[in-house]
């Protein structure tokens, strides 16, 4: 315990920005949370002790606070001190770091094709086969799960690098129920009645979408999940997995077309709000703030589960907001329902210890909990140990359900491509497409940046 | 974090006391050693110390400059030939790639762009608020407030002129400047940022922004070195004000023009933070320091990154001539 | 040159006695010199009081007003949820919902409205009638009363939307915010500790070399000026890799870290000495010849004429080089992101107002401040010393200053 004041003091002194780290508003042994494994995972990591640095996607306010409180648990049962760390820019910084050869302890990245140069490098440490059974055996589709965060090493052989904690679903689209009961909305339940419920929200004088994707060195990424989400809905899950591998070329008429029904929503003026012009320079965590507006600025937005975080802090889950699935196309019926996912993986990029120990406290169902049951939280768990009913919100549970009634699931084809093509020429050519290419244009200038990667 | 502060002022008094704890020490070692009571070896141990001496006070200064600057610039070279993470050599392909890729071109034009644009106008708007600043008696004062921008970083420059170019659909209010003055002209709002080919002008005035201070300060004090008599001749020939300025006065401070104008455009060249904070290089706004940063470290590919450092140098090249001959003029001359 | 001796404004004045014509072209010329320059300062200065005004704004004005309208009344919209059914009470037959629709007691009332496209549809007071049944009325203090004959049946709680006009407000809410929640204020204290040893230590370096350059000859000499004025253009982009590289090879082995103040320190003391070098050189080279040669007879040392008669003499560019390196310390990005990391206790100022830009990129109540809060050291160094900050200048560029 005074192990523990000491660390948190001393790390109070050296990081003010952090001091979020150290409040938990759960109180150990209250609610329905899975106390008992924290307290099995103490009687064997209590000992541990040192310092972790961290670095993470979760840069906003909000996330990383949601975030602080789960590593706080971790803190206090071991008296391991931590530093967490983020940006904008964590792609980069994450690079930069590698590079130098002065990582974080822990590497927290969305993108596995990142990871993957990462591991290639000989960066990332091997977490071992029995991370790979734990991972089979106890989340929900724990083999896909297990596999993503499975690498090349520098010699070519393929290991468990990285622990998948934290799974978003990205085809969602926001609303606020409010305005759609005033003017009379319908959730549309197919692709064809979403884009004539677009067409209607015109006719009422209103602007259906908000949709921005500044996003500093990322800018562009929102714009991928778009065009990922339609391949899945107006081609076969066999083609989207042939153009993540670049099989499917990227300017093959099939990917042109996925681009084409983005281009008609977002290349008319009158659909986006602030028009086509403001896309490319709008934040995309500023950008649903449009629905909440007053008259608002817009009525849909459509944005992965995380998003929820980036809402006015004094909205409501399923009263200010919600959401619906986004929904396939009647006439590619025989597609199901895709849905399209995403999640962030936990690699250790400085082997200790505690490094270790913070693994297995991954593998805690609390951990996952904790998060569920943040305000606003926008965290789903693939864990089958963890109880559903801590979540913070029905909302997310019934992200959980569509995850679930998925007949189709694949992850972000992006952040799974090469890191020059899926962290650099997808993003710019989305920009660039947005701003005026044509889909062929931006299809063929990805394409050309692929041929030359070797 | 009043530790964390005290421990740098503590950082500089041993750094202090070390540099001078090392030119003392050189220096008293130097004399004790190299001394000699026989006359004619005394003369021989005088030389050799003459000899050696500079290089005793030179000695910090070269390794820093040796191990930062001339260090890194070889190991680029050296990592331009080789692949992404820099293990398989690959010969000039590299510097094949740089001239075949759009975005490479693009970065070259928009740097030249910039190269003729902002230190022209700098040199030019610092001129003007020269000469119209000694011609009223506030003049010191217009001078600082526009000389302040100099102190400004480049990040809080973009975040200031980012607010100025702020933009929002045609049914909002406007909250940037430049869109309400349009929009009050009763013409639509327009995204600056993206507003390809113009929006790099607009990032350019950012740095003219900046740098006109530094170039007025200059020309300033150069102005006030021409003799008086010469413009009062003129006066008394009944030559006008704009006579005088272009006869009399311009063609005295070239020399002094060309200095602020290569100094400004050295900056030019590594511009890099305006670029990164505003556009990150989307929109067609791609110059070459940002480019180089891209390749390193966003898509990690060391060898293209060194290849466009590499390139970027070479642009250099010729202006780091001609400053070396200058200072060898100088030297000459003493 | 010329034969006119006397001095600049005697002469000026019988000119303008001699010649009454020119006197009255003065004065025109004056009047357009004092507007130019009116012009001139008034476009360079506009950004920057904008941002100024703009960071002790409220957040939610700022949001809908351009900053030059900071003074006058601003109009919001707004929305408050009425009461559940299950709030209702019955009075004489009357179901009643009541409350007051407003927390902030600032904003005037102005119109009401049920539907968010249409937030000012109906006017104070106006009888309205809702979708859920029933009547409602707003009077001016906020206050509802919803009214029906029968009980009310519905699920949820109805929004009610307003426009009310609020006077204007300036608060320093801002500036507590990102200092605190934002992190500003630990970057503030990080770039403090970057600053000092980044701004001191290359001094006394730059100067012996500089002394050596300048007074003490030896084969090669040209050649190093040169050199060293070369250097002053190495885009240091490219030594950010290999140094930290360089780093990570020293401090591995002991099992430490390469990021950190010392590698920051030692490479911006290395980034800042060509134009160190340069600019005491070339000040130094200026002092008078014979006060050297006479201290040199006397028998004095390089060593000791360098400490006891050139460095103080030479405390003016010492100065200016301070404020330089300092200013470009101070607004550096790069060097501190690559040498110092970007975790959230070693961010630098700059680095900070990047992710601001980032995360906060809407809210310029939060940008505005932070800027201002960057810009406030240098801002304050540059004016109480820009005497020497010029002084440096000049002696950089302009031979001999």
């Amino acid at each position: 315990m005074h192990k523990t004041l000491l660390t948190g003091a001393s790390a109070l002194v050296l990081s003010l920005a952090a001091t979020s780290v150290f409040a938990q508003d759960i109180a150990r042994g209250e609610g329905d949370f899975s106390w008992d494994s924290l307290d099995a995972f103490e009687a064997e990591y209590g000992d541990v002790s040192g310092s972790l640095k961290f670095w993470t996607p979760w840069n906003s306010p909000e996330e990383s606070a949601q975030w602080a409180a789960v590593v706080s648990y971790f803190e206090e049962t071991t008296g391991v001190s931590v530093e967490l760390g983020s940006s904008p820019n964590y792609e980069e910084q994450a690079r930069i770091d590698i590079a130098a050869g002065s990582p974080a302890d822990i590497t927290i990245l969305p993108q596995p094709g990142l990871l993957a140069d990462f591991a290639s490098q000989g960066a990332l440490v091997e977490l071992g086969a029995d991370s790979t059974d734990w991972l089979a055996e106890n989340y929900a589709a724990g083999e896909s799960w297990a596999e993503l965060g499975q690498f090349e090493g520098q010699d070519g052989e393929v290991r468990q690098y990285a622990f998948p904690f934290k799974q978003e679903v990205k085809s969602l689209v926001w609303y606020s129920p409010d305005n759609f009961a005033e003017a009379g909305y319908e959730v549309p339940e197919t692709f064809e009645d979403l884009l004539a419920l677009q067409d209607q929200i015109k006719a009422d004088g209103g602007t259906p979408w908000c949709i921005g994707i500044e996003s500093g060195g990322a800018t562009g990424w929102p714009a991928t999940d778009w065009i990922e989400d339609i391949m899945l809905r107006i081609n076969a899950p066999e083609d989207y997995d042939a153009w993540v591998t670049n099989e499917l070329k990227f300017n093959d008429p099939k990917v042109v077309a996925a681009l084409d029904v983005f281009g008609d929503i977002v290349k008319d003026d009158a659909n986006v709000a602030g028009g086509t012009a403001s896309v490319a320079t709008t934040a995309f965590g500023d950008s649903p703030a449009g629905l909440f507006t007053i008259p608002p600025q817009c009525y849909l937005h459509k944005q992965a589960s995380f998003i929820a975080a980036s809402f006015p802090a004094d909205t409501q889950a399923g009263v200010d907001y919600d959401f619906f699935y986004l929904p396939p196309y009647e006439a590619h019926a025989e597609l199901g329902r895709p849905v399209l996912g995403s999640g962030t993986l936990v690699s250790i990029t400085r082997d200790s210890d505690a490094a270790r120990a913070f693994i297995e406290y991954l593998k805690t169902p609390l951990a996952h909990e904790i998060w569920m049951a943040q305000d606003n939280s926008a965290f789903l768990s693939a864990h089958s140990g963890v109880n559903l009913d801590v979540y913070s919100s029905d909302a997310l549970r019934q992200q959980g359900e569509i995850l679930l009634e998925a007949t189709t699931f694949r992850f972000d084809g992006s952040d799974m491509m090469p890191g020059a093509i899926g962290a650099g020429a997808f993003w710019s050519g989305m920009v660039d497409f947005v701003n005026g290419l044509s889909a062929q244009e931006a299809a063929d200038q990805i394409q050309a940046a692929w041929d030359t990667i070797d | 974090m009043v530790v964390q502060v005290l421990n740098a002022i503590l950082a500089v008094l041993i750094a202090l006391a070390a540099a001078l704890a090392y030119f003392w020490g050189t220096n008293w070692l130097l004399d004790k050693f190299l001394k000699s009571d026989n006359a004619a070896e005394s003369a021989e141990a005088d030389k050799r110390r003459t000899a050696v001496r500079p290089w005793l006070f030179l000695f910090p200064a070269l390794l820093f400059l040796t191990i930062y600057l001339v260090y890194p610039v070889f190991e680029t070279v050296r990592l331009s030939l080789f692949n992404s993470n820099g293990s398989r050599f690959v010969g000039l392909s590299n510097y094949w790639w740089a001239f075949g890729d759009g975005q490479f071109r693009q970065s070259l034009i928009n740097n030249f762009l910039w190269l003729l644009i902002v230190p022209a106008l700098s040199t030019a708007f610092g001129l003007v608020i020269a000469v119209l600043a000694d011609r009223v008696w506030w003049g010191n004062i217009a001078k600082s407030l526009i000389f302040m921008p100099m102190a400004i970083s480049f990040v809080g420059a973009s975040i200031i002129w980012r607010f100025v170019y702020a933009y929002r659909g045609p049914d909002q209010e406007q909250i940037g400047v430049l869109n309400a003055i349009v929009t009050g002209f009763g013409l639509p709002p327009q995204n600056w940022i993206t507003m390809v080919p113009w929006n790099s002008l607009f990032l350019m005035v950012i740095l003219i922004w900046i740098q006109t201070g530094f170039a007025m300060v200059i020309l300033s004090a150069a102005l006030r070195g021409i003799p008086e008599e010469t413009v009062e001749a003129a006066r008394i020939d009944g030559a006008n004000e704009v006579q005088i300025f272009f006869t009399i006065m311009i063609p005295q401070i070239v020399p002094t023009l060309t200095v602020v104008w290569t100094t400004i455009t050295i900056t030019v060249l590594k511009v890099f933070d305006i670029v990164f904070a505003m556009t990150g290089g989307q929109f067609q706004t791609e110059v070459l320091a940002n480019l180089m940063y891209s390749w390193m470290f966003r898509s990690g590919d060391f060898g293209r990154g060194s290849t466009i450092a590499v390139i970027l140098m070479l642009a250099v090249l010729p202006i780091m001539i001609w400053n070396v001959r200058n200072a060898n003029r100088e030297e000459g001359t003493r | 040159m010329s034969t006119v001796t006397t001095s600049a404004p005697m002469a000026a004045a019988a000119t303008s006695q001699d010649r009454p014509g020119f006197f009255a072209r003065l004065r025109i010329g004056r009047i357009i010199a004092n507007l130019a320059l009116l012009l001139i300062v008034a476009i360079w200065t506009f950004p920057t009081v904008g941002l100024l005004i703009s960071s002790v704004r409220d957040a939610d004005q700022l949001a809908v007003s351009g900053w030059w309208t900071a003074l006058t009344t601003s109009q919001s919209q707004g929305a408050s949820r009425l009461g559940a059914a299950s709030t209702q009470a019955e009075e004489g037959g009357l179901y009643v919902i009541s409350g007051d629709i407003f927390t902030d007691d600032a904003l005037a009332l102005q119109a009401v409205g049920i539907t968010s496209r249409e937030p000012g549809g109906f006017a104070v007071g106006d009888v309205i009638e809702m979708p859920q049944g029933g009547e409602l009325v707003v009077s001016e203090d906020g206050a509802y009363r919803w009214t029906s004959p029968v009980a009310f049946e519905f699920s949820g709680a109805p929004r009610v939307y307003y426009v009310a006009s609020e006077p204007p407000v300036f608060t320093l809410d801002n500036y507590v915010t990102v200092l605190t929640t934002d992190g500003v204020g630990q970057s503030f204290v990080n770039s403090m500790t970057v600053a000092i040893p980044a701004t001191l230590v290359p001094i006394l370096i730059a100067a012996f070399a500089a002394y050596a350059l300048a007074w003490m000859s030896f084969p090669g000499r040209g050649w190093l000026v040169a050199l060293i004025v070369g250097l002053m253009v190495v885009p240091l982009q490219m030594s950010l890799i290999p140094i930290l590289r360089l780093y990570n090879g020293i401090a591995a082995p002991f099992g430490g870290q390469a990021q950190g103040y010392l590698g920051v320190w030692l490479a911006h003391t290395a980034f800042g000495l060509p134009l160190a070098v340069f600019l005491l050189r070339n000040y130094m080279v200026g002092l008078p010849r014979e006060i050297m040669e006479s201290a040199r007879m006397d028998g004095a040392t390089h060593f000791q004429i360098f400490t006891t008669m050139v460095l103080p003499l030479s405390f003016p560019a010492l100065a200016s080089f301070a404020i330089f390196q300092f200013l470009w310390v101070w607004n550096d990005l790069l060097v501190a992101l690559i040498f110092l990391g970007s975790q959230d206790s070693q961010l630098v100022l700059t680095g900070r107002l990047i992710n601001l830009i980032g995360t906060r990129g809407n809210n310029w109540e939060l940008l505005t401040a932070g800027a201002f809060i960057s810009m406030i050291v240098p801002l304050v160094v540059f004016f109480s010393l820009q005497r020497y900050f010029v002084r440096g200048l000049l002696a950089g560029s302009v031979k001999g200053g």
